[in-house]
């Protein structure tokens, strides 16, 4: 249904004059005696219901349908006429709803039977129903203002329903040519305001309402063009069911609804508990949910019958009863579903239709199966809350076309066995999503809670070998604290500790000589020695860190903490790593041919693309065999940077980079207090891991022994 | 999206294409070596398509049913016979029926008509079709638009001009149209000859049967993928503001949620996400193909080996039950997940939410879903035992709120019976007594039912009256004190009217005093 159809706008109009207080003759019996007490006492008389009650009633229930199918979107305004019209809402969304209209009606009370039936007609509300229909909603408000020069493609469409008592077809006559008048007038006058739109289609339904066993004074007639704008169709129906199964009818006509029979609930007896018998519950829905039976012309087939209406089908399916007693078991199978649609029991009050949607509403599902003579049962839907709103879901049951694909393990990459599979498990968990208020929607940077989600998703897989072969510090147990925080947006001081003890840690073990869980798979022997272990970790866990380097200075300085814990003086030791590493590579190369190549270039090129900033900085700092060592290219900050004792050699790795960042920091922040007291630019850094730990000072990252 | 071959092969097809200094082709030859060109490409680079294969002259026949055995479909298409007049009408509800025995009626199906564009002459003929079409009766309608959704590519063998000199191009215009627009028209360029033919086909293939190809990425991983089949683009609100959505060929994960909190949502299609090797000559249309098998199948080994991080996401996710929400473009979500089949085979899937930015009420807007990190307190709790999903509704649907309908009498005597049946119980149902009394008086004043205020009224007064000698003296007062409370209501102007006024019970020094003894 399109958003701005006829169906946008409904405006009631209920006929509020003096006869409408006359009784409908439709009497209801509420004192029901029970044999025991029965003796010796007098029941009550049995009570009927006004027109007017009949009335107010009836259209309740269509806007209870209306509002359980469609909470948004699809607005009613309540009118009352007498000797002038009471409006009982607006179109604002906040004012759709069931309660906020009864408790206005309750306002308005029953018609006054000693009012002067002269003054009184439902013309009033009719002329302010046409009023109501030119005033623009919240809904086309807001796509006129998007839409901006498109703006007269937003559509002012409605109906008018109209419960009244008639004198005759003339009466109906005169009603129908006042809302045309009224139609022409108001559009001239909403032609000319921003806050009103001319009416382009309008509905008119017009339910003549009259007492049981009197004879109608008006004829029903269908639709009927008046004019270009306006369409008008009259009713005439006895007050009480008649009354009730016509709006139920106008109401699926109208919002494209239709019906299905839950059959064969199984349901505790009232009375001997231990007892069940099979319950049937009519639902309302959007008629979509049947559309495989529509199309397919198996509406007769799919065990639809006529109801008492006569007028209206409905689809008949049987309740499955679900396999697991558990809440939950059943809600973690994902089916493959293809609409979902908001219900509304007929019968919303009677107690199978309260067991049902109670049992739904407690969180279980219930699949529902098509009726057949024969064959095998087909599972078409399924009836499932979310939130307390239930569901009816359209089951796939025809074949799929994507029936045996070819299995993930016979692609790409479904060789490999070693996947960190629990990792990424524990991973997606951390990734979960969870929704925030739109008051709270954008943070500081403009970021929506998605972008965010994103970022943070970048941030966590900035290093993140798929395979455990391809991975040493994401197999100790260890190395959690760091890796879990290094990953963090921002660390607190505290956090900055955690790190720093992960890393003494390491360097404990690696005093201690503990082994490490390195992989075997691909070297010759043995594999690496201890000392060669250790540095693949050391290397490895400075890779991780270096990638979060520039998130913040705490970052930064769990990478100093790294860096001056290493066992080995950064110049010497990246001397023979390339050497070594170059062995290494050409192993492997050899076995595992030329994807392996890519692959290690791939995860460089992977661990420095987070900034494009510094992309020409890190193709000089790149650690890679196949580029040629940086040494003759100055770094551009050189006029900024103090380069460190050149004579003493080549500038290594770490001095660069250590540089670099200090620059980049030092236009943040104040001079650090050691800088400023420091002698010749030479500042003795970590003195306290000096005292602690005995370890090697080291001076503007360049080591000094 | 299955595909129907439907093959023209009706006595026109055998009209010889007159071509200077080559063998004699007939139209027919020319067709088929199109379709093998379209079944050849199918079969490396679409293998997955289901497709069948119809001939039809005055009447049709299902040549072969739905298969990936483009084997047979060449094999058959090869050995067709040559039949009488060309009847589309007929075929074309061939086709209907072929696809909705199979498939239901919501799969979407491309439906591929080779013909050479004389389409039959008097009854039966496509213009004696499209002539009768506004006089059929509802069990012989004309099988156009088909139910399910479908595209409709006509295959001329012929030229344009030619087909403009007699009515056929209009009458096949006109199909495309009533298939609500979803098809085209290829005819050929140039003299009929196999060249012609050939680029005929491959625009088809181009514009049908092109793979989709794409990355998925999730923060710095990522991988080459197919998504198979294809997802087609579509328009969003066709009335106020049209916009046409097609999926991108960046797919990026925005995070992760539990299969029980995305719990079965609908879907407008689904698609296989396979991880393909970057090796990009292979993807190129029907080239290249046929001398290095041998190196193509070792190169398959090889990307078999190597870490794919598809492979990894499937793994994880049916591990942890969970599912990857993925944005396919502005506005436009779905969700990744581990789907496995009847045979313990499992594969990545990827199905496609209706676009928009709130496609599941459960689930609120997506842009509005973030890291859990930044809540206050994680929403899963502690120890998972919580989930922030579903989203509540702001207001509650009338079987959620205990309303009062009294449309059945039914439903009015059970509300009466309720309130007597606590009547009786006074004082230890005192508070369910009034609750009940309240809920009537309630919707009796809202449906401006005065006279039934009056009646339980009356019936409550009738209680009080028949109390046992043994009931408890605060019962007698909180009747008629609730009785006198309903007459007051039913006057209607008093200040007891009020909807929102509740009828409270009445203090007496019983209920005090009978608590504490």
């Amino acid at each position: 249904m399109k958003m701005f159809s006829v169906s946008h706008k409904t405006v009631f109009v209920v006929d509020h004059c003096p006869y409408m207080a006359e009784s409908s003759r439709q009497q209801v019996e509420c004192d029901i005696l029970t044999k025991s007490r029965g003796q010796g006492v007098i029941p009550l008389a049995p009570i009927s219901k006004s027109l007017w009650t009949c009335a107010v009633e009836c259209s309740m229930e269509y806007c209870r349908i209306l509002y359980d199918v469609y909470p948004a979107g699809k607005l009613v305004n309540y009118i009352v006429s007498d000797s002038e019209f009471h409006s009982l809402n607006t179109w604002r969304q906040e004012e759709q709803s069931t309660h906020e209209l009864m408790s206005a009606l309750a306002a308005v009370g029953p018609p006054n039977p000693q009012e002067d039936p002269e003054c009184c007609s439902i013309l009033h509300g009719l002329v302010a129903a046409v009023e109501s229909l030119c005033s623009i909603t919240e809904y086309q408000h807001e796509s006129r203002t998007t839409l901006m020069e498109t703006a007269e493609r937003v559509a002012n469409r409605g109906r008018i329903i109209c419960l009244t008592n008639a004198k005759s077809d003339t009466h109906v006559r005169m009603l129908e040519d006042c809302v045309q008048e009224t139609i022409q007038e108001q559009n001239k006058l909403a032609a000319g305001s921003d806050r009103l739109m001319p009416i382009q289609q309008c509905e008119l339904v017009l339910v003549h309402v009259y007492p049981q066993g009197d004879d109608t004074l008006v004829s029903d007639r269908s639709k009927k063009e008046i004019s270009s704008v306006l369409i008008s169709e009259v009713h005439s129906v006895r007050a009480g069911r008649h009354l009730a199964s016509k709006l139920n009818m106008l109401v699926q006509h109208h919002f494209d609804l239709a019906s299905t029979t839950i059959t064969n609930i199984p349901m505790k007896e009232e009375q001997h508990a231990n007892t069940s018998a099979n319950y049937d519950v009519e639902l309302l829905h959007h008629r979509d949910a049947h559309i495989e039976f529509i199309k397919s012309g198996d509406l007769h087939m799919a065990g639809s019958t006529s109801r008492d209406s006569g007028l209206k089908e409905t689809v008949t399916l049987k309740w499955c009863t679900p396999r697991t007693n558990s809440v939950g078991m059943d809600n973690n199978e994902l089916h493959y579903c293809t609409g979902a649609f908001r219900m509304s029991p007929v019968d919303v009050n009677s107690r199978p239709s309260s067991c049902l949607t109670n049992f739904l509403l407690n969180g279980r599902s219930v699949l529902l199966e098509q009726p057949r003579k024969s064959g095998s049962k087909v599972i078409s839907h399924m009836l499932s809350s979310h939130g307390g709103e239930i569901f009816l879901h359209v089951l796939n049951s025809t074949r799929s076309t994507l029936e045996d694909p070819p299995s993930i393990s016979e692609g790409c990459g479904g060789r490999v066995t070693d996947y960190r599979i629990t990792d990424f498990g524990e991973f997606m968990r951390e990734n979960r999503l969870t929704p925030f208020p739109e008051s709270s929607s954008r943070d500081s940077a403009g970021k929506t809670p998605s972008e965010r989600a994103k970022a943070q998703l970048e941030r966590h897989t900035r290093y993140w070998p798929m395979i455990i072969s391809q991975t040493t510090i994401f197999n100790m147990q260890a190395v959690v604290p760091l890796a879990n925080l290094i990953v963090k947006e921002s660390l607190t001081e505290e956090d900055v500790l955690t790190c720093q003890k992960t890393v003494y840690n390491l360097v404990d073990m690696e005093r201690k000589n503990d082994p490490l869980p390195i992989s075997t798979v691909g070297s010759r022997g043995k594999g690496p020695k201890r000392d060669e272990q250790y540095r693949i970790m050391w290397n490895e866990l400075e890779t991780l860190v270096k990638t979060h380097v520039n998130t913040s200075e705490r970052h930064q300085r769990v990478l100093e903490c790294i860096s001056a814990c290493r066992s080995k003086p950064a110049e010497e030791e990246d001397r023979k790593k390339r050497g070594r590493k170059r062995e290494d590579k050409e192993d492997k190369a050899e076995k595992n041919g030329k994807d392996e190549e890519k692959s290690w270039q791939d995860s460089d090129r992977l661990k420095w693309a987070q900034d494009k900033e510094d992309q020409t900085e890190s193709e000089i700092i790149k650690d890679s065999p196949d580029s040629p060592e940086p040494l003759n290219k100055k770094p551009r900050l050189t006029e900024e940077v103090q380069v460190p004792e050149k004579s003493k050699g080549p500038v290594s790795l770490l001095s660069m980079w250590t540089s670099r960042i200090t620059t980049a920091n030092s236009r943040k922040h104040q001079e650090f207090a050691g800088r400023i007291t420091s002698v010749n630019n030479k500042a003795e850094l970590y003195q306290n891991l000096k005292d602690e730990n005995g370890m090697d000072t080291h001076e503007n990252g360049k080591a000094t022994r | 999206m299955p595909t129907v071959v439907l093959m023209d092969a009706s006595l026109s097809m055998t009209r010889p294409v007159s071509l200077e200094g080559s063998e004699d082709f007939q139209r027919k030859n020319l067709a088929v070596h199109g379709l093998t060109m379209l079944f050849e490409h199918m079969a490396t680079n679409y293998k997955l398509e289901f497709t069948a294969l119809v001939a039809f002259s005055s009447l049709w026949e299902l040549m072969v049913p739905f298969t990936r055995d483009y084997n047979t479909l060449q094999e058959t298409l090869n050995n067709l016979e040559d039949f009488d007049k060309t009847c589309l009408e007929a075929a074309l509800q061939g086709v209907s029926n072929v696809m909705q025995q199979e498939w239901g009626s919501g799969c979407p199906c491309q439906v591929v008509l080779v013909t050479d564009g004389s389409l039959g002459i008097g009854r039966g003929s496509l213009r004696h079709s499209l002539q009768t079409l506004k006089q059929r009766r509802d069990d012989k309608k004309f099988p156009l638009p088909f139910p399910f959704p479908s595209k409709l590519f006509i295959m001329c063998i012929a030229n344009a001009e030619e087909l403009q000199e007699t009515d056929a191009m209009d009458n096949l215009e006109q199909l495309i149209s009533l298939n609500e627009g979803d098809g085209q028209i290829f005819t050929m360029e140039g003299p009929l000859c196999l060249k012609s033919v050939q680029s005929m086909f491959g625009k088809l293939i181009d514009q049908a049967y092109s793979p989709f190809h794409a990355v998925l990425h999730c923060g710095n991983l990522s991988s080459d993928v197919q998504v198979f089949p294809r997802p087609e683009p579509m328009i969003l609100d066709e009335e106020v503001d049209p916009i046409p959505k097609a999926v991108q060929t960046d797919l990026e994960i925005v995070g992760f949620i539990e299969i029980g909190d995305i719990a079965s949502p609908p879907v407008i299609s689904r698609h296989l996400v396979l991880p393909i090797a970057v090796n990009k000559e292979v993807d190129e249309v029907g080239t290249g193909n046929t001398d290095d098998v041998d190196e193509e199948s070792s190169a398959n080994q090889m990307a078999g080996k190597s870490p794919n991080f598809c492979v990894l996401l499937h793994g994880s996710l049916k591990v942890e039950g969970m599912v990857a929400l993925v944005q396919l473009g502005p506005e436009w979500y779905g969700m990744l997940y581990s789907q496995a089949d009847s045979k313990k085979k499992s594969n990545l899937m990827m199905s496609l939410f209706e676009p928009g930015p709130d496609p599941l009420p459960w689930l609120g807007k997506i842009a509005q879903l973030g890291p859990t990190s930044d809540a206050a307190e994680n929403p899963y709790g502690e120890d998972d035992s919580k989930s922030p999903f579903p989203l509540q509704p702001k207001t509650k649907r009338s079987y959620a709120q205990n309303v009062t309908v009294w449309i059945k009498a039914s439903g009015l005597q059970t509300d009466v019976q309720k309130i007597l049946r606590n009547a009786r119980k006074l004082p230890e149902k005192t508070q369910t007594f009034y609750k009940e009394l309240n809920r009537l008086r309630k919707a009796a004043l809202a449906f401006g039912f005065w006279e039934l205020l009056k009646g339980v009224a009356e019936l409550l007064e009738r209680e009080c009256t028949m109390l046992p000698d043994s009931a408890h003296p605060d019962a007698a007062f909180q009747l008629s004190h609730a009785a006198q409370q309903l007459r007051l209501a039913s006057t209607g102007d008093s200040q007891q009217a009020a909807f929102d006024h509740n009828i409270t019970p009445m203090l007496t020094d019983f209920s005090s005093g009978g608590d504490r003894m």
